[in-house]
């Protein structure tokens, strides 16, 4: 199949996929808390209704950075959608696109003008602390299969067994950060709901349809890698049940947990951190 | 991919049809439903078992527009009906792979 066309479907898949697996977080986390809940389709119909709102840009912005970070924002996550599902390529590239998100999350708040916006770009410094798991995690990947090209990896799990069994501890060091990037998560200091929408409060109408767009690719693309580089190789099945599965947990988890205060939120995860960190070293050399 | 993307397609086609549909028949405020409603049982269990046992793309997508179109009811609807129409073509597809048989 052409490429572009390959990289259209992925990224329609990705986006329509994303917005039902945050739709039936929200569900599941509503069940939790003993709520109805919105129907599944509703995020992806708030993501569509944005588009068609009107578009207002308060006096105190950054004009043309407020508006283009919106646009590398779902930039940053097409390439992860080519990267990762279309191209099977490196997992450097999937952490440098997660590492400039972080900087998008950043530039994204100090740009609005809002005291929301700033203190949630503040927080945005202090959330990269996921990105030492993270990258802890694609490390050890690479130290079992020697390898950080995506279809390499999954051709040394067919050959060896799915990288889960071999090194659980990194495993979970990548959930950990799959957790903090879902709604409503207790490690989500940048959006907490002290700071309204956090980075997003001051973005409207077509602005905010593209950030919802960015979240549900971004969503997608964080449950293929952690499935493709830990579960597999899997089926497109496979791939249905996991993402589910996940989503469902991390719903579990988010409906049951309060949001921790930023110190805390970044102590637990570096903690979490250095005990998979230490437990992996273990289990590969010992 | 193309079936995979038609198949998410028609999916969220049935949802938006089967929420819109569910709001004009049933306006009042949040009822939680007890009552089972066979006729949406029958079209969620033809629904699924299209959906996941067609082996045809055109079938499969009707199968997915079926199903969204009785689980993206509005809360409270659609729900058991939803679950038995998925529990009976998850039986047939594992009998069509010969595990159970």
């Amino acid at each position: 199949m052409n490429l572009m066309a390959e990289i259209l479907i992925q990224v329609v898949i990705a986006f329509l996929a994303g917005s039902l697996l945050l739709g039936l977080h929200r569900k599941i986390m509503a069940r939790v808390q003993r709520r109805p809940g919105p129907p599944i389709i509703q995020y992806l119909l708030h993501s569509l209704k944005f588009f068609f709102k009107e578009t207002s840009i308060p006096k105190t912005v950054s004009k043309p950075f407020y508006i283009g970070i919106v646009f590398i924002l779902a930039l940053i996550w097409i390439v992860g959608v080519i990267v990762g599902p279309v191209a099977h390529d490196s997992l450097l590239i999937l952490f440098g696109v997660y590492a400039v998100y972080k900087i998008v999350e950043h530039n994204s708040g100090s740009s609005s003008g809002s005291p929301y916006g700033k203190l949630s770009c503040v927080r945005a410094v202090l959330s990269a602390a996921t990105e030492l798991p993270l990258f802890a995690s694609i490390v050890f990947v690479y130290l079992v299969t020697g390898s950080m090209n995506i279809g390499e990896i999954i051709a040394y799990q067919s050959v060896h067994g799915s990288l889960v069994y071999t090194i659980p501890f990194a495993a979970l060091m990548f959930f950990m950060l799959i957790i903090t990037k879902s709604p409503y998560s207790p490690f989500a200091i940048t959006k907490d709901k002290a700071l309204i929408s956090g980075f997003e409060t001051e973005h409207f109408g077509l602005l905010r349809g593209f950030m919802h767009f960015s979240e549900s690719i971004a969503w997608y693309v964080m449950l293929w890698v952690f499935l493709t580089i830990f579960f597999g190789p899997l089926n497109a099945v496979g791939y249905l049940i996991g993402m589910i599965v996940i989503t469902f947990i991390t719903g579990f988890i988010n409906a049951t947990t309060p949001i921790l205060s930023p110190n805390h939120s970044v102590m637990t995860q570096i903690t979490i951190g250095a005990f998979c960190f230490f437990a992996t070293i273990l289990m590969i050399f010992i | 991919m193309l079936n995979y993307m038609i198949y998410i397609l028609a999916f969220v086609v049935g949802s938006i049809i089967g929420l819109v549909y569910s709001y004009k028949k049933h306006g009042e405020p949040f009822v939680a439903v007890t009552k089972f409603n066979f006729l949406a049982a029958i079209i969620s269990t033809i629904g699924w078992i299209l959906a996941f046992n067609a082996g045809n793309v055109i079938l499969s997508a009707i199968g997915f527009a079926l199903a969204g179109f009785i689980m993206g009811e509005r809360p409270g609807y659609g729900r058991k009906e939803s679950a038995v129409g998925l529990i009976i073509s998850i039986i047939v597809y594992l009998l069509s792979l010969n595990w159970i048989a």
